[in-house]
């Protein structure tokens, strides 16, 4: 375990010294996340402008929730999406093979090869966002609830990082996966909403198969103090329950590794 | 030690013709075939031994390679090398192999080769006093001076090979499948990577399977050879026994002093080449001597050399050969 964490702090030391060698991307990189936080901002700051509660959720309330998809889409886009883009360019050319040649764990390998160090702006800004929302309720949350919203934070990057290594474990079968990548990062973009906004059908989609829910809404309501204990433990299963899929569907994958030709 | 037997590997390929047309069909319709990359090959090799691997283009050498250390799961048939089966990726096992591919790099490209090897010596768990001992000895070996601190996108194609053989041998692997490491390099950096090959098998007493298109690699290598074409295997054996069993005639070349006319050397053996006063004569062994002292002797010819067919033609006909049985068979 040891070695594993050294080798991701590793990794991460090797990925802010490739960010760092080109300056002017770093700077640039930081302003674009800055721009697109704030671009992000927008629609619910329009809609709650019309009405004051939806879906049982006020401005502050909704903002919390806003601030877990800041942080957790940080998370994505600096830790984990850069790793499964490079791997699906990865077993496109075939330079996949070095990383089965090593004496470790291949998902590990591949899940932690690529960060963009500058996205912890965004994750500032996310944290700047509650302090913000929990100001303007009025009322700060409570320790346990910081607890369990900062546990369930890395439960719902957890369920996330799931959906997305299971998917990009789909390019050992179909190469050029371009696309689900980006219908993935539009599936996410749906995160920003609270769970309860969509009905019917879509709450299940959003709950079950694309657990949104499991990302944002829940850890948002515990910050609050709204989660009661049984969907806590139900959100801790389901993303144990994902790893698990993941796990199992990227080493079906693997096996189908066909290497591109030198 | 390495050990294949009845190894096979088919790949299901997608075909289809050419044209708009044969492509939207290829969406409605999907046609495939059955190539067999390899099929039922058979070879031991013992530790320390130095074996080339040759065929021609497609023949199935990388795809053997790459089962041999475990990137592909054969389709039928035994492998063994170090005692595990390469597949299962046992992690004592990646320790202790190393594949090095002339067209494909594990250098991080913005960061400069020394970076690669910290990540290798972590991920590999080499101690340090371990690390930096085969860092310096490789260092020396490959005359790496100050390219590993340069970033790798600023180096040249074979400064870049130099680094990747380093990357790929820092954590002193004992047995070496080499696929083209000489590919794209000029002469000099061909033999610079030649001699720390043989220097790396003597001092570790290393495993080599080396594939290279430059057949001057493989006869400077690899006393063994064993060759492949369409997936099978076609010789297995010494190098020099190859040569003299496949053509047991000398290639005599030299430079006239006195103008001669084809007729009159052509009594001495049949003219391979001839530019102005340079001819290459093509001699039987036991004809040897007495066209040697006749060339020194009577015409004081100069430059004289005496030579093995070169293994490209040795292989072209063994090719030929191979092409004909089969086709026979069939």
């Amino acid at each position: 375990m040891t070695r594993a964490l050294r080798l991701v702090l590793l990794q991460l030391r090797v990925n802010i010294a490739r960010a760092a060698a080109y300056r002017a991307d770093f700077i640039f990189n930081g302003v674009m996340t800055l721009v697109s936080m704030a671009l992000a901002l927008l629609p619910l700051l329009i809609l709650f402008d019309q009405r004051k509660v939806v879906a049982g959720w006020d401005k502050p309330s909704a903002l919390v929730v806003m601030s877990y998809f800041m942080a957790v889409e940080a998370i994505l886009e600096g830790l984990i999406n850069p790793s499964l883009v490079d791997l699906v360019e990865r077993i496109r050319t075939g330079a996949f093979d070095y990383v089965l040649l090593k004496p470790v764990d291949a998902q590990l390998m591949v899940s932690t090869s690529r960060q963009e160090p500058w996205h912890v702006i965004d994750l500032a800004g996310a944290l700047a966002l509650a302090i913000y929302a929990f100001g303007l309720r009025g009322e700060p949350p409570a320790l346990v609830d910081v607890l369990l919203g900062i546990a369930l934070l890395v439960t719902g990057v957890a369920a996330m990082y799931a959906v997305f290594i299971a998917c990009a474990a789909a390019s050992f079968w179909v190469v050029r996966l371009d696309n689900l990548v980006y219908l993935l990062g539009a599936l996410f973009d749906t995160a920003r909403w609270p769970v309860q906004v969509f009905r019917g059908v879509w709450r299940i989609v959003f709950t079950f198969v694309i657990p949104v829910a499991i990302m944002t809404t829940y850890p948002a309501m515990a910050l609050l103090g709204r989660l009661d204990g049984r969907t806590a433990l139900a959100t801790v299963g389901g993303t144990v329950v994902l790893l698990g899929l993941a796990r199992v569907i990227w080493r079906t994958a693997i096996r189908s590794y066909t290497s591109a030709s030198s | 030690m390495i050990r294949a037997r009845d190894l096979t590997k088919h790949f299901r390929v997608h075909k289809r013709g050419s044209g708009l047309a044969a492509a939207l069909k290829s969406v409605v319709r999907r046609k495939y075939e059955l190539v067999k990359a390899v099929d039922g090959v058979s070879f031991e090799i013992q530790r320390g031994e130095r074996v080339g691997f040759l065929g021609p283009n497609g023949a199935g050498k990388t795809t053997t390679l790459k089962v041999l250390s475990g990137l592909l799961h054969p389709t039928s048939g035994e492998v063994e090398v170090e005692g595990f089966v390469p597949f299962r990726r046992a992690p004592e096992l990646l320790s202790a192999i190393t594949l090095v591919m002339g067209q494909k790099s594990q250098l991080i490209w913005d960061l400069p080769p020394a970076d690669t090897y910290a990540m290798n010596r972590a991920v590999f768990d080499v101690p340090q006093e371990a690390f930096e001992r085969a860092l310096k000895e490789l260092t020396e070996l490959l005359e790496l001076g100050d390219l590993v601190t340069k970033p790798t996108r600023q180096l040249s194609l074979g400064e870049r090979m130099k680094c990747e053989l380093a990357a790929a041998l820092l954590h002193g692997p004992t047995t070496l499948f080499l696929d083209e490491p000489t590919i794209g390099l000029d002469v000099a950096m061909q033999l610079a990577i030649r001699d720390f090959v043989r220097d790396y098998n003597q001092r570790h007493e290393a495993t080599v399977l080396l594939t290279s298109h430059y057949m001057d690699d493989v006869v400077a290598l690899c006393p063994r050879i064993i060759v492949i074409d369409q997936g099978k295997l076609i010789h297995d054996g010494d190098l020099r026994a190859l040569v003299k069993q496949t053509d047991p005639d000398k290639r005599v070349s030299f430079t006239l002093v006195t103008p001669r006319a084809d007729d009159e050397l052509v009594k001495l053996g049949a003219i391979l080449k001839r530019e102005g006063q340079r001819a290459t004569l093509r001699v039987g062994e036991k004809d040897l001597p007495a066209v040697v002292g006749h060339l020194l002797g009577e015409w004081k010819a100069t430059d004289l050399a005496i030579e093995d067919p070169p293994l490209e033609e040795i292989l072209r006909v063994m090719f030929g050969k191979a092409r004909e049985g089969r086709e026979a068979s069939s």
